[in-house]
């Protein structure tokens, strides 16, 4: 008979505090209104994860390299409005690629200045947060983009339809999740990008190619953020050029909160889903608890500090540890 | 986070000259007296509202020979614009139109206006009060005003559907802190109890301009709340946002009005999902400003606050007033 020692019970605790923190904000929430584990409450709020999950998706590929992406809020914006504008003008069968190249460019020339031109990607991905919010804008005109025959589009189903009564943005985020999940765990090539941003020397001096490996996790993130923008057009038929505006910080938090190190060289996909989550329904249960605004700023706080606290000092196995 | 947006817009500095060939000839008495005026915009580009004001704004000011308009846009950014507005004053222009980016912040430049002798008009939103004493005017709309006539739009449809005894409403506000969002709150919550009194408001919640937002704060609204009968949104942007929350949870029957009517709203409103909304034509809203301008230097009596009229618009009343561009 398999007994679990305090050892076993320590060792679960250290690798998934995250998840005892987000256990006890759901069991904390659920007792504050019955109605917050509803199905259809449930459903909601992982509806609406799904688009800051996707962008998280690639960016945990980035931070885990080493690097940050502070331009995925403002790329989303521009995947959103050109999807939406090309609709009307060439239809979503080639609209939707189109935007898709583009993005990927976009991704790529982030991916070639981080990559090869070995500049600080705080520095590219700050500007290409201008830069590319300008490019949305003047495509644009500053117009909102609405698609003109909401009715007569196979379009909307990315964002509102339903397989087997499961929404499509969460079939979309899972199936990104569990593809990205086993290439980051499984492949060599995610294993290459742990070792780079681990330790970039020692990778060097194992054959991988850096800057490739970089490129890449940049292509990833560009990806991730054209289905973004692709589930948000869907979803809402109709986009403000500001549609992705500082969703850059929500994403970086959700994937910090899942234990990615932005020093790179650790984080999983699988954790980031969580940190994800933790946002998501923080966001809806405060709703629903029905706290005044201005107070929900501050607790959303609270709770993000608490959460990493708790997966810290389930790591370090002790709660008290003062910089010594 | 949001910061510094609005880069590509460095200093568009765009100056209208109303000097066609035959219009020279023409207008000598013109020049003689004719104004100077600069305007220094918000944001240009960041909503098509703010676009299309800028547009009306230059189109208005060639039509009149007498006008020379240099137009600037801050990008969002309150230092450009205070560096925009001591431009202006440097270029000796006759009247400054500031948009301000911060109500607070572009009050010491406005001061440094006055002193200097260039009359103010503050367009869109106002500034704070401390500033009233140094501008010559406000001109835009009334956002209590707005507020009001939304509680008003609504009510009235409540007493049509015989529910004015029991209807419950949720309440999605702009921004949090946001002059616009305040008053056009402060203007429904006001109202709506005293032409409605057994009407409840049962929760508000701000969806920050932003359609998405709405829409998640929809969501959970009617995750708590089995019984809702209207929703009011401080734009229609958020309004649609809400009501594309409403009918993917299949609850039918909820009326909904908002402000500022956006196109995105007209429409709604064409296939009857969405009851009502105030029309504020950022045409209006510009030619409104320039003529404002106009008035201080003539030396007509101008009033500090100067509204442009935002009527109510419905179901019932929409024929009377073309789609919004934006």
């Amino acid at each position: 008979m398999a007994t679990l020692t305090k050892k076993d019970i320590g060792g679960f605790l250290a690798r998934q505090g995250i998840l005892l923190a987000f256990a006890l904000f759901m069991i904390g929430f659920t007792l504050a209104n019955g109605r917050f584990l509803d199905p259809d409450n449930v459903m909601g709020v992982i509806r609406s994860s799904a688009i800051l999950g996707v962008m998280a998706l690639g960016v945990t590929f980035v931070v885990i390299s080493g690097n940050l992406d502070l331009s995925v809020g403002s790329m989303m914006s521009f995947s959103t409005i050109v999807v939406l504008d090309l609709h009307d003008k060439l239809g979503p069968a080639l609209a939707i690629p189109a935007m898709f190249a583009m993005t990927l460019a976009l991704g790529a020339f982030i991916g070639f200045l981080v990559g090869y031109l070995r500049l600080n990607s705080l520095i590219v991905t700050l500007g290409m947060l201008s830069a590319i919010h300008g490019l949305t804008l003047t495509w644009s005109g500053g117009k909102n983009m609405d698609i003109a025959d909401k009715a007569g589009t196979w379009f909307d189903v990315f964002g509102r339809g339903e397989v087997l009564g499961i929404p499509v943005p969460i079939l979309m985020f899972l199936l990104l999740a569990v593809t990205l999940g086993t290439a980051l765990a499984k492949t060599p090539f995610g294993r290459k990008i742990y070792a780079v941003g681990g330790n970039g020397t020692a990778a060097t001096f194992s054959g991988i190619p850096r800057a490739r490996v970089v490129f890449s996790c940049y292509l990833v993130s560009a990806f991730c953020v054209a289905t973004a923008g692709l589930l948000q057009a869907s979803r809402s038929m109709g986009s403000q050029n500001t549609v992705g505006q500082g969703l850059e910080l929500e994403v970086l938090a959700a994937v910090i909160l899942g234990g990615a190190s932005l020093m790179g060289g650790s984080g999983t996909i699988f954790k980031t889903v969580i940190g994800v989550l933790i946002l998501g329904f923080i966001q809806n249960g405060l709703l629903l608890v029905g706290l005044p605004f201005y107070v929900q700023y501050v607790v959303t706080w609270v709770i993000i500090i608490l959460a990493v606290w708790l997966d810290i000092a389930a790591k370090r196995g002790r709660l008290w540890s003062p910089i010594a | 986070m949001t910061g510094t947006f609005g880069e590509e817009n460095l200093m568009r500095l765009r100056t209208v000259l109303a000097a066609s060939a035959a219009s020279i000839a023409l207008s000598a008495a013109a020049q003689a007296d004719g104004y100077r005026i600069g305007i220094t915009q918000n944001n240009v580009g960041v909503d098509s509202y703010q676009t299309t004001y800028e547009q009306a704004f230059i189109a208005a000011a060639e039509a009149d020979d007498g006008i020379e308009a240099v137009v600037l846009d801050a990008g969002g950014d309150v230092a450009r614009q205070i560096a925009q507005i001591e431009d202006l004053i440097q270029q000796e222009v006759d009247a400054i139109i500031i948009w301000p980016t911060n109500g607070e912040a572009v009050i010491p430049a406005v001061r440094k206006a006055k002193k200097a002798g260039i009359p103010v008009i503050v367009t869109n939103s106002n500034i704070a009060e401390q500033g009233f004493d140094f501008i010559a005017s406000f001109s835009g709309p009334n956002n209590i005003t707005q507020g009001a006539r939304a509680a008003e739009i609504m009510c009235d449809k409540f007493k049509d559907m015989g529910i004015a005894g029991e209807a419950q409403v949720v309440h999605i506000t702009g921004q949090p802190g946001y002059t616009t969002a305040i008053e056009r709150a402060k203007g429904f919550e006001d109202r709506l109890p005293e032409i409605c009194p057994d009407v409840t408001v049962l929760d508000t919640q701000p969806g920050d301009w932003n359609r998405e937002k709405a829409q998640t704060v929809m969501e959970a609204f009617l995750t708590k709340y089995d019984d809702i009968d209207g929703v009011y949104a401080g734009d229609d942007n958020m309004g649609v946002g809400a009501l594309n929350a409403a009918r993917a949870a299949g609850r039918d029957g909820i009326v909904f009005v908002g402000a500022t009517n956006f196109a995105v709203g007209y429409e709604a409103m064409e296939r009857g999902d969405y009851w009502g909304s105030i029309y504020q034509s950022p045409v209006d809203d510009a030619e409104a400003a320039l003529q404002t301008a106009i008035d201080v230097l003539d030396g007509k009596d101008v009033p500090l606050l100067n509204y442009f009229d935002t009527p109510k618009i419905t179901q019932d009343n929409m024929g009377d007033f073309t789609k919004p561009v934006f």
